[in-house]
């Protein structure tokens, strides 16, 4: 196995919701999607990411439907999509994620 | 929706559909695993099955994700609490002996409260049983602040004519009186009522119609309605009953309807109705109906008070001649307030008894549970250092206690049923009472107790252990925890607690026993043993003037005096201890004092009683004469008074020879006391015995009370007394024969019941108090076994051992009971009003009761004592 990064507490909340941006993706597909988008550096712990999108869900930035997942062939996928208030949610906290990786970039650099 | 209302609906159906949420979790994951599972097999070429297997290594345990998972849902507590529940009935069920005790003790306590709690709610918070009960009063003639009677018809149709305020005025006029429905007549409750009365109540009727306002005129048809009971009983069935005609007192009646049985109407006795028709009065008096009215929408009793105020000026204008006193105002109360009478106050008493008991029982069972606790110490230690939160642990404490309780509700609301029937048989006699039943209510009410319960007695022990640091259980045990300071004190403070809370139950038992006692040893003023009673009732028909009815009188005395066994004989109007129906006083003038012009009169208990009345009750004679039969009224009326009246009223012993006024009547002559004779008990043994008697002479009644002294058991001579009366006139109506020694005891009944309930209530509470300190004190002792058999080896003498634990028992005691004694000092100045002769702070009762209290606690202390200074050196030490 390459270098896996574990997550940093919080973020996961934002690379689903980042995920989910261009459309409704079932679970397995949210957890392949970051690790292709993250060029395999981050691992998505399946027991993490359930109880996640449940939180989410719960918050109302997600909502869940069943549907068919052509790739299962044709079995039933419980399938996530963004809601009004999640698309808000995930600028709100890209902005803040943005604003907290410079800050932390700006301490390592200084010399 | 609200990000409030979203996430309370996803928890409720977290709850509610917890299956289906878990097969959507299991069909996504095993979803999840498939699909990894496919591409590895195809990234790494691997066989099916390998893939799986590495799809699950990659996923780690599922059952542990599915934890993480409903943590996040918000169930975790729900499925925490169905282990809780099980654990603790699993540690429930393993302690036998500790569960079925605190389970029975608090089955006690909340079956009492209970019992209680039904009773209050049915008397004294349910409506009463007519619509919108709030607008009805209930209106007397209140002359002083302490003296208030019924109406007179006068004022009845004077209300009925002046008012404004209400929708409907009605009046009864209640009497007992041979109704003849089938070929008998039988002495029956009877109520004279006018149709506004069930108006006015909102009371209707099952079938038939109910009285109308046609029926009240004079002259209309006499008509009457009938109670459901009275027409199933004596005219074949609602349907059969209406349209009979019914014989009451010599009136024929048509029944024209039958009341709703659902409605009990006033105190339920009254059988018959007839339509009162009442006519123009000639004079103010007789008193004595009861009226109630409705107040229209929006009509306060202060603006009813206000109306029948302005009435009661322009009334005693028009009857001045017959009725001079100005202070005769009429008053409207809150009907409910009238019904209720003290009922309050009396059931307040057994709720306060009843409230002691129950803590007392929680005091005792969160002893049992503080003692419990601290034997599980190491259990408790070890779940901690596995990692139990402190919070858990605690509620699995409370768990534990709240399923006992619940079995104490569920054994309580048992008992409670039981104990409400020994409530309504021996309980106070107040209206309504007999409704009480366990309902919904009632059984909320035991749950809720036992949460409350439940609670209290799990925290108290967790406050005690979360204290400690959880090494100290694992490495010391029991004796480390259960031997602290602090937990000794919160074992003694459950002790002092029960004995304080004990003490003024005692007190106030003790008070009450007291006090019926004395008036067991009051003398009623007659020969209780020796007197039969009865009361008589002549037909009307043919009884219809005077002459008649002196006639059968006259000869049924003769006959009953010639009964043999019979000594005495005599005829009174009225029955001394009748308890409900209360005893017809009059108002006086005596002409050497007369009061001021347009005041109240004074007022005493009045008899029309024949000569031979005195001796056939057995009141000796004080000072003067007794009647003879020539004192005949007329132009020289006499009377004879108490020996109590005469002590108030002439304390100089003068009181023969001097003449009064009575009942208001200005153009009478006035009456001469003629003789003293002994107090009578007419209200009740506890009152002043008071009373005034004139000789029964012009418009004898048709309805009188027979007396018969006689030489052996009164009820001996029952059947030859009844045949002497029907002899003279087989017509005659006989009822409620009795000896007056039972008339004694009925009018003692409340005072009993009242010593009896308590007292019971106050022994439970001793028991249960000497339960606490024998069981806390026997914890002690085992605790400090070692020590004990160390001491007896270094030479302490059993005596000086067994002293040591009686001290310390004895101490904790004193000082609970030190601090009840002070409440109740406090406290029983509540019970002055119930108490005969008895100081509400009686220092030989108080101090009775302290001593007694005192002894149980020794004797409780004593056993575990004892056993403390039987313990075997070698053995204890060896032990541990």
């Amino acid at each position: 196995m390459t270098d896996h990064a574990d997550l940093l507490q919080g973020t996961l909340d934002l690379l689903v919701l980042k995920t989910l941006i261009l459309g409704p993706l079932h679970g397995w597909a949210i957890s392949k999607r970051l690790r292709q988008l993250s060029d395999d550096v981050l691992e998505v712990g399946q027991g993490s990411l359930y109880p996640a999108l449940y939180r989410l869900e719960d918050r109302g930035w997600i909502r869940a439907e069943w549907g068919t997942s052509p790739e299962a062939g044709g079995r039933r996928a419980k399938f996530y999509n963004l809601t009004a208030e999640g698309r808000k949610q995930f600028s709100a906290e890209r902005s803040q994620w943005r604003l907290f990786s410079t800050a932390v970039e700006r301490v390592l650099k200084a010399t | 929706m609200s990000s409030f209302a979203h996430r309370a609906l996803r928890r409720l159906r977290a709850l509610t559909r917890r299956g289906d949420i878990e097969r959507e979790l299991d069909e996504e994951l095993a979803l999840h695993v498939a699909l990894e599972a496919a591409e590895l097999e195809r990234q790494h070429h691997l066989s099916p099955d390998d893939a799986r297997r590495r799809a699950l290594v990659a996923f780690g345990g599922i059952e542990r994700y599915k934890e993480a998972h409903r943590d996040a849902r918000g169930v975790r507590w729900l499925d925490e609490l169905r282990q809780d529940v099980r654990y603790a009935a699993r540690a429930l069920r393993r302690s036998p002996t500790f569960t079925v005790s605190a389970v029975a003790i608090l089955a006690l306590g909340i079956g009492a409260c209970t019992a209680v709690f039904s009773a209050i709610d049915a008397v004294v918070i349910s409506h009463l049983p007519y619509p919108h009960d709030e607008q009805l009063v209930r209106i007397y003639e209140r002359n002083s602040p302490t003296n208030q009677f019924g109406l007179s018809v006068a004022d009845f149709q004077a209300i009925e004519s002046w008012q404004r305020v209400f929708s409907d005025v009605g009046m009864v006029r209640s009497a007992d009186a041979p109704v003849t429905a089938g070929a008998v007549p039988q002495q029956t409750a009877v109520g004279y009522a006018t149709s506004g009365f069930f108006r006015a109540l909102g009371v209707t009727t099952s079938v038939g119609r109910g009285l109308v306002a046609a029926d009240d005129s004079a002259g209309a048809p006499p008509a009457a309605v009938v109670t459901h009971a009275f027409a199933a009983q004596q005219l074949g069935g609602d349907r059969a009953a209406v349209g009979r005609t019914i014989d009451v007192d010599g009136t024929g009646y048509t029944v024209v309807g039958v009341l709703d049985p659902r409605v009990k109407v006033m105190s339920g006795r009254t059988a018959v109705w007839p339509d009162a028709q009442p006519r123009k009065p000639t004079r103010r008096g007789p008193f004595g109906l009861l009226v109630v009215g409705r107040m229209k929408e929006g009509v306060t009793v202060a603006d009813a008070a206000r109306d029948l105020a302005s009435i009661s000026r322009r009334e005693f204008v028009v009857w001045q001649a017959s009725f001079q006193d100005r202070d005769a105002v009429l008053v409207p109360w809150s009907l409910r307030r009238t019904i209720l009478g003290d009922a309050p106050q009396s059931l307040g008493l057994f709720a306060a008894a009843v409230v002691l008991v129950m803590l007392i029982a929680a005091a005792n069972v969160a002893g049992l549970m503080l003692v419990r606790a601290a034997g599980r110490w190491r259990e408790v230690s070890v779940r901690a250092v596995l990692g139990a939160t402190r919070g858990r642990i605690a509620r699995l404490l409370i768990t534990e206690s709240i399923l006992v309780s619940l079995a104490g509700a569920v054994a309580g609301v048992a008992l409670g049923v039981g104990g409400l029937r020994v409530l309504k048989t021996i309980g106070p006699h107040v209206q309504r009472l007999d409704e009480a039943h366990m309902n919904g209510h009632a059984i909320l009410f035991a749950v809720v107790v036992a949460l409350i319960a439940g609670v209290v007695i799990g925290a108290y022990p967790v406050v005690h252990l979360s204290r400690g640091g959880t090494s100290d259980g694992v490495l010391g045990g029991e004796r480390a925890v259960g031997g602290t300071r602090r937990a000794h004190l919160l074992r003694a403070g459950l002790v002092v607690a029960e004995f304080a809370l004990a003490l003024p139950l005692l007190a106030a038992a003790g008070l009450l026993l007291n006090s019926f006692v004395r008036l067991q040893h009051v003398n009623p003023g007659f020969d209780a043993a020796h007197v039969l009673t009865m009361s008589v009732s002549l037909p009307a028909p043919r009884y219809a003037n005077d002459t008649a009815v002196v006639t059968y009188w006259t000869r049924a005395l003769d006959a009953v005096r010639a009964v043999p066994g019979v000594v005495s004989a005599g005829l009174g109007d009225q029955q001394p201890l009748t308890g409900d129906q209360g005893i017809d006083e009059n108002n006086f003038d005596l002409l050497d004092r007369p009061v001021p012009a347009g005041t109240a009169q004074p007022v005493t208990p009045w008899s029309v009683v024949t000569a031979g009345y005195f001796a056939a009750l057995g009141v000796p004679l004080v000072q003067g004469r007794m009647f003879v039969p020539n004192d005949t009224g007329g132009p020289h009326p006499v009377v004879i008074v108490s020996r109590s009246w005469a002590h108030r009223y002439f304390p100089d012993g003068t009181a023969v020879g001097r003449r009064m006024v009575s009942g208001g009547c200005t153009s009478c002559p006035p009456s001469t006391i003629v003789g003293v004779v002994g107090d009578v008990a007419y209200e009740s043994l506890s009152d002043v015995p008071e009373g005034a008697y004139e000789p029964l002479t012009e418009g004898w009644g048709r309805s009188l009370f027979l007396f018969v002294h006689t030489r052996g058991a009164p009820m001996d001579v029952v059947s030859g007394v009844n045949a002497a009366l029907r002899a003279v006139e087989p017509a005659v109506t006989l009822a409620d024969a009795a000896p007056m020694d039972t008339r004694v005891a009925a009018s003692m009944a409340d005072p009993r019941h009242a010593a009896t309930l308590v007292g019971a209530f106050a022994l439970a509470a001793a028991l249960l108090a000497a339960i606490g300190i024998f069981g806390t004190l026997s914890y002690t002792v085992s605790m400090r076994r070692r020590e004990i058999g160390v001491r007896l080896a270094l030479g302490a003498r059993g005596e000086a051992v067994t002293r040591m634990f009686v001290r310390r028992g004895m101490a904790q005691a004193a000082l609970g009971a030190v601090v009840g004694l002070v409440a109740a000092l406090i406290a029983t100045r509540w019970l002055s009003a119930t108490l005969y002769q008895v100081s509400a702070t009686d220092p030989a009762t108080l101090g009775g009761v302290l001593v007694a209290l005192l002894v149980v606690a020794l004797a409780a202390s004593w056993a575990p004592a004892r056993r403390a200074a039987a313990i075997d050196p070698a053995d204890a030490m060896r032990a541990e």
